[in-house]
């Protein structure tokens, strides 16, 4: 299988992209448009429609113009709310990111423990936000929770009350649940390294550091670009374990946009501006998914295909 | 705003219609309600009913129905029953929908006014002028919260639920200190329990509506109830009242004293853990609803039936406005019926508030899981160990001058967010009195 | 989840002992594996523990005792609220969800990266991009009101149709990026012994893209079988809940019954854990057999 494909043997060209091939192919593609115009973009357009109006979510619907978008570009929540996204998205993917592929290294390295390992770092994937919550909650009581039950009068701290400990313990939950998932993708794509290139690197008298700079890390470089998508782009829409755990406290310092969204739509029954945002938060997702395209070094390919 | 309305079915129609072939087959307006039991035509009239699950209100809710089904075999309640959050976000999309219950349970105030302003549910005060018997049942103070510009949308029901001071005991006596009788004796309270490393008030801050008791209460006894009427009545700059920043600034006097137990902005209401630190003797006192008893009662062993739990009303602020037999919490709970149903579904529905829900099995239901219900005569169903708290929480009820409802009920969901916002952050002291009135200012009659 | 992964591929293991040799002594990667280990197992510890406390000895015992007098109280409560019904309703949405989405999704990136140049496919792809970033939160509303018009309110199915529709643009993006990486010849050859696109679908791309469907299906199988949102608005009766909305129904008007949601989590999530220890050989082949090119 890998021998089929060898890293660094990439075809670039799509010379073969004739369209009166093409034309054989298209219908492929026709099931999921269908799915997705149905219940993605259909809505989507229904949420661009209310942008522009003014509803409280329960009576009827005003068209209002740009009322909506001039509420919530206005409101200082917003760019707020925009902060908070980003510094979840950037801290998490940057605490996550270097754990998983040192984990990834040492599971593929690893013989005797593996299985037992792999099976129990599976376990925080399965738990629902709920189960997720109401643990972490429990066990950051600061007298019922962790510093209670070790002991350590340093575990007693007002977690989810100081604006810094609460976004720690939001990355850090976060971490908790994907940084084992993220580990088994690195775990395979490690595996995956002809081992020549080790015993080669071994002759020219290559340290492990060395090793790990110029072998292992340039070999996983599409591992790193497709977790990294799905820590992005996944951390954009954050929105229960957010909800669950802080609720977007002490105060608003971990109100992400999307539980901004929440607020203003479901709790504050303000739904255009909450529309508006919902808007802003798709965009962000396309610029953001676009970016990370073209990290991947396929720009070039994006490009042709114009998207 | 402008004449122009586009309605909320051109709206659905949006949306749905373009959803391709298959969704247009189905163009007749067919809701959930037709899952929930309502195939209307052939039976003269079946509602659908919504509300929380969960001990302790769920099983008497259901009995309830119960008893209404068979006695009127011709006619049929279905509920569902959805945990607190999510049926506040299920009853949302679903009203948004045009897709409501026929029966609507709620906390009335705000959340109710969002409903009368759509049209969404029905006017009962001429069927309450017709059915004078089924309103004299109901404590009278209880129908303030279901009324929205002089009309009753919903009728009070279940328990009314005042927030009270709860102490313990035990801690109280292996301080050697008395229970307090007004706001001095309470900050006098604090350093000597501090001392002894007992925290004086325990408080769930993460759930912020904990915080919001509090300051309904010091706001009440600081500045009276005029304020938050005014405020309700959306009279602009009502929290600009040189009481209110008084009410304020003592409230962050509390948090930089330590009054609050230390990392309280990490304590959850919903675990119970808040209550849990006054059985256990981590904590002195708690401002807490009335259904805290049966939670201790329940959570704390021994605890409440060794006597070791004191309630009381909040003491008065020396020198304050507010009238001491003042009291806040929840009125009671509510039921509107939708107007989107058909008639002869709101007719089992107003069928179900005539007999049902005004019986002496409703009322002996909810005074035996500890609470004090809306309904009238109640005392002499209390007994056994309950009876005192019972007693004190029903004097407490009708004893107040003023029953206010709390605030993030009362108020529009818009205010009630923004209010709730502001009150975590005055806790965390991200906010001084100043701005909290000024930021509050900006959302009244919103 | 498995059904993606049957097929038999021989472990790289041949190449196992000597990379082992090579990285046994990353002393720290391994330090960190077993502290994170450690991290991981807290929390687990604590909902085992705790899911054999009463509700009344929960604040009482210190967080990390274990019971002083286990009870099985919790688990029956939770078997009798039909936790199994709960459970298989679960599964039902989830795989009823994932294969196709995955399918679909294969499919149209297999057709994204073959048609390149073709105007349509490029508008798709864009239109896939942007779902991206859709909050479900957002649009659940006219998803609300597209079930109640195609009669599917209060059924599996309708969590199953949105959730695929939501599982596509990530899935897409995965697999063309993959396939991209397809070198073209392997293509030519194909066609020139006369395979049509369909055959080459299957028999070329399907197998070389094996790990990445892996990845997509356990990322995507997971946000499904913790979804909240979907089977909360969308259902209604109790003989469809799924597990995420039958562990909120623990929670109370006043308070959350935390034994009992430890119990249904400890009952629910064994199962899963024990089909991925029997599955994952197989399945991590997949994403061993050379995840990211």
């Amino acid at each position: 299988m890998t021998t089929l494909a060898p890293p660094a043997v990439r075809v670039q060209e799509p010379t073969t992209a004739k369209s009166g091939r093409s034309g054989s192919v298209v219908w492929m593609a026709i099931p999921a448009l269908l799915m997705f115009i149905a219940f993605g973009i259909i809505p989507l357009l229904g949420v661009i429609a209310l942008s522009f109006t003014t509803w409280d979510g329960i009576g009827d619907i005003h068209p209002s113009g740009l009322t909506s978008w001039t509420a919530a570009l206005k409101d200082p929540g917003l760019p707020h709310a925009i902060w908070v996204t980003f510094e979840i998205m950037i801290l998490s993917w940057l605490v996550q990111t270097p754990i998983s592929i040192m984990i990834g290294v040492f599971l593929a390295a690893t013989k005797k423990y593996r299985g037992f390992l792999a099976v129990l770092y599976f376990v925080p994937l399965l738990l629902s936000s709920a189960a997720i919550s109401i643990t972490y909650k429990a066990l950051l009581d600061p007298n019922f929770g962790l510093g209670a039950g070790f002991g350590v009068e340093w575990l007693k701290q007002d977690w989810l009350g100081d604006s810094t400990l609460a976004m720690g313990v939001l990355i850090f939950v976060v971490s908790w649940q994907y940084i084992p998932f993220h580990s088994l993708i690195y775990q395979g794509a490690v595996r995956q390294i002809p081992t020549s290139m080790y015993e080669a690197s071994m002759i020219d008298g290559a340290g492990r550091i060395r090793q790990f700079f110029s072998i292992t890390l340039p070999q996983i470089k599409y591992t790193i670009i497709t977790s990294s998508t799905l820590m992005v782009v996944g951390s954009l829409t954050f929105f229960d374990l957010i909800y669950v755990l802080t609720g977007g406290g002490p105060g608003d310092s971990t109100r992400a946009l999307a539980l901004e969204m929440y607020q203003k739509g479901f709790m504050a029954n303000l739904m255009g501006p909450a529309s508006c945002i919902a808007v802003i938060l798709v965009l962000s997702g396309v610029v953001l998914a676009q970016l990370l395209r073209r990290l991947g070094g396929r720009g070039d390919e994006s490009m042709q295909e114009g998207v | 705003m402008f004449n122009s309305n586009f309605s909320r079915r051109n709206f659905i129609g949006l949306t749905a219609g373009a959803a391709g072939a298959a969704a247009l087959a189905a163009c007749g307006s067919s809701g959930p309600s037709d899952k929930g039991g309502s195939d209307s035509g052939s039976k003269s009239g079946s509602a659908s009913y919504w509300s929380l699950s969960g001990e302790p209100g769920e099983p008497i809710r259901q009995a309830a129905i119960d008893r209404f089904n068979k006695a009127n075999a011709d006619t049929k309640i279905t509920p569902t029953f959805f945990q607190n959050d999510a049926y506040k976000q299920k009853i949302k999309t679903a009203i948004g929908a045009g897709q409501a219950p026929t029966l609507i349970w709620g906390w009335g105030g705000g959340g109710l006014k969002s409903y009368v302003d759509a049209n969404q549910v029905v006017d009962l005060t001429d069927w309450l002028g017709q059915n004078a018997a089924v309103k004299d049942k109901i404590l009278p103070s209880s129908f303030g919260a279901g009324t929205v510009n002089g009309k009753v949308y919903a009728l009070p029901v279940e328990t009314v639920q005042p927030i009270v001071l709860y102490y313990n005991k035990k801690v109280f006596d292996k301080v050697g200190v008395q229970p307090p009788q007004s706001y001095s004796d309470i900050l006098a309270l604090i350093p000597k329990f501090n001392a002894k490393g007992i925290a004086p008030f325990s408080l769930a801050g993460q759930s912020r509506w904990t915080n919001m008791m509090w300051l309904e209460f010091m706001l009440d006894r600081q500045a009276g109830s005029e304020v938050f009427d005014n405020v309700f009545a959306g009279k602009a700059g009502s929290w600009s009242d040189p009481q209110v920043l008084e009410m304020l600034t003592k409230v962050q006097d509390l948090v930089k004293g330590n009054a609050f137990i230390k990392g309280f902005s990490s304590i959850t209401a919903d675990s119970n853990a808040d209550q849990a630190l006054l059985y256990t003797g981590k904590a002195a006192m708690m401002v807490h609803g009335s259904w805290s008893y049966g939670i201790q009662k329940a959570d704390g062993g021994s605890f409440v039936k060794d006597g070791g739990l004191g309630w009381m009303n909040f003491p008065p602020i020396d020198g304050g406005k507010g009238d001491p037999s003042n009291t806040v919490g929840n009125p009671g709970q509510y039921l509107s019926i939708s107007s989107k149903a058909s008639a002869a579904d709101q007719e089992t529905a107003k069928k179900f508030f005539s007999t049902t829900l005004v019986d002496d099995d409703e009322k002996a239901g909810w005074v035996k899981s500890g609470g004090v219900p809306v309904l009238k005569n109640s005392d002499s169903l209390f007994t056994g160990d309950d009876a005192q708290f019972l007693k004190d929480m029903s004097t407490i009820a009708s004893g107040a001058k003023t029953f206010a409802q709390s605030w993030d009920q009362a108020l529009s969901p818009t205010a009630a967010e923004t209010l709730l916002d502001n009150i975590a952050k005055l806790f965390q002291l991200q906010v001084t009195p100043q701005q909290w009135v000024d930021n509050m200012n900006g959302v009244i009659g919103k | 989840m498995a059904t993606v992964t049957v097929s038999g591929k021989p472990a790289p293991s041949r190449r196992r002992s000597p990379l082992g040799r090579l990285l046994r002594l990353n002393w720290f990667g391994g330090a960190l594996g077993w502290v994170w280990l450690f991290i991981v197992m807290i929390p687990i510890y604590w909902i085992i523990i705790t899911s054999f406390k009463t509700q009344a000895n929960y604040f009482i015992t210190n967080t990390f005792a274990p019971p002083s007098d286990p009870t099985l109280a919790n688990y029956k409560e939770v078997i009798e609220n039909e936790i199994v019904r709960y459970f298989l309703n679960s599964v039902m949405v989830t795989v009823g969800a994932i294969v196709p989405a995955v399918l679909i999704s294969f499919m149209a990136a297999y057709a994204i990266i073959r048609g390149i140049g073709n105007r349509f496919l490029r508008y798709t792809n864009s239109l896939f991009l942007m779902g991206l970033a859709i909050p479900l939160q957002a649009v659940i509303i006219p998803v609300y009101l597209i079930i109640i018009r195609l009669k599917l309110y209060d059924t599996l199915l309708a969590i199953v149709l949105p959730s695929i529709a939501f599982a596509i643009p990530l899935s897409v993006l995965v697999l063309s990026n993959f396939i991209r990486d397809v070198p073209k010849e392997l293509f030519e050859s194909m066609r020139m012994d006369g395979a049509t696109e369909w055959g080459t679908l299957w028999r070329l791309a399907f197998p070389l893209t094996r790990p990445a469907l892996v990845t997509v299906t356990i990322y995507n199988a997971l946000g499904i079988w913790n979804g909240f949102l979907l089977p909360l608005v969308l259902t209604q009766s109790p003989d469809q809940r799924t597990i995420p909305l039958a562990l909120v129904f623990f929670q109370g008007q006043f308070g959350v019954n935390t034994p009992a949601i430890a119990a249904s989590v400890t009952l629910t999530t064994i199962p899963i854990v024990l089909l991925y220890a029997i599955g994952r050989r197989q399945l991590l082949s997949g994403l061993t057999a050379g995840f990211g090119k």
